[in-house]
């Protein structure tokens, strides 16, 4: 659905416009990007100015980062944590590690492609992206926000089940409770 | 040249008085290289320990020798008071081998021992714990044998994205380039 002022009813854009300007990020990172996080936070590059901060829990959290790349370990982490987010909840990818694995394509411990695992609303490339490029990415993310196109979460309830066959492939020995929505 | 080895060559003569080494040889300066047998690891590393005060464990590593059946374990030690890093290596049958656990004398080889169990499955008697250290739920050989082939693996469980359309495959061209071919800049670097 285009941004159209018109086909949006007005609830519909206000809500938008609210989660839009109140992106609450886990506080997570894996691989190496977590440390451009924090200058992205700090007083530099400032990103409170785009109403973007960090939540303590997932449950608090709308935006949850995959900052690099991914070992199966903690992609196992990854899944719990983004199950346990409440709806609406966006995936921003970081770097080139997680579009098509990076310079880890080869490695037998790290996933490829993160979007065959979970639903990914926004790609940052660059190994590993500057502050700049993050922000922009979040800019990016509200506006398909604002457009009402950022629905991840709602591909992975669809699709769930292609989603899980994906994650049981490489967790072995699945221990998780099964969160139903 | 022998007065700057001079501490090194004193230390391979101290150890080869001690004990009856497989090999040694001071590999340059701050570098001694020995090899011992299975059996002399915990005597040669508590003599080094307490004797020659090489009391820091730096490193512990493994190679796998997939020619020769063997698996070769190195303790890197070093001593803070003559500077020099000694290198103990031993090598074990690759299929049934085992190694004795010196968590004892270094608490941080413990770490060490469960990377190389996981990673080469190569078992220390009397390891305490038996979880996993890195992989999860790993069933393959263990994935720093060289007969475990990556790419298959990889291939097998990841998957892959296509590259782009307009992307070309330029690995024969590179191969075939004759050093008339290189630009300037580029010969300098030439292997030739």
């Amino acid at each position: 659905m285009a941004y159209d002022k018109d086909s949006q009813s007005i609830v519909d854009y206000i809500q938008n416009f609210a989660r839009k300007h109140s992106l609450f990020v886990l506080a997570y990172g894996t691989g190496c990007g977590a440390i451009e996080i924090p200058p992205t936070m700090t007083s530099r590059y400032d990103a409170e100015r785009f109403g973007i901060r960090g939540a303590a829990t997932p449950r608090q959290a709308d935006v949850l980062l995959i900052t690099g790349y991914l070992a199966t370990k903690s992609l196992k982490r990854v899944i719990r944590t983004y199950e346990q987010m409440q709806n609406p909840k966006y995936v921003i990818a970081f770097g080139s590690c997680t579009i098509n694995g990076g310079m880890y394509w080869d490695s037998y411990n790290t996933i490829n492609m993160l979007d065959k695992y979970i639903p990914v609303d926004v790609y940052i490339n660059g190994c590993m992206p500057r502050p700049e490029a993050v922000i922009s990415g979040f800019v990016k993310l509200q506006g398909e926000i604002q457009a009402g196109r950022a629905e991840g979460w709602k591909r992975y309830q669809d699709n769930l089940d292609e989603y899980r066959a994906n994650q049981k492939k490489i967790i072995k020995n699945w221990t998780m409770p099964d969160y139903n929505w | 040249m022998t007065d700057i080895l001079n501490t090194e060559n004193k230390l391979l003569e101290v150890l080869n008085e001690e004990f009856k080494l497989l090999s040694g040889k001071v590999k340059r300066k701050c570098r001694v290289e020995i090899t011992i047998e299975n059996e002399q690891i915990i005597p040669v590393l508590l003599f080094a320990k307490e004797r020659l005060e090489y009391i820091h464990f730096s490193h512990m590593s493994c190679v796998d020798w997939i020619e020769d059946g063997k698996l070769e374990v190195i303790y890197i030690l070093w001593s803070p008071k003559e500077k020099i890093n000694l290198l103990i290596k031993t090598k074990v049958n690759r299929d049934n081998g085992n190694l004795p656990n010196i968590d004892f004398i270094w608490r941080q080889a413990n770490t060490y021992e469960r990377e190389i169990r996981e990673m080469f499955g190569l078992p220390f008697d009397g390891l305490v714990g038996n979880q996993d250290f890195i992989l999860e739920d790993w069933e393959e050989i263990p994935p720093m044998r060289r007969d475990f082939i990556t790419d298959e693996y990889v291939s097998e469980t990841y998957f892959e994205r296509p590259g782009r359309e307009d992307a070309k495959d330029v690995r024969e061209q590179i191969l075939g380039r004759t050093d008339e071919d290189l630009p300037d800049f580029a010969k300098k670097y030439s292997r030739d």
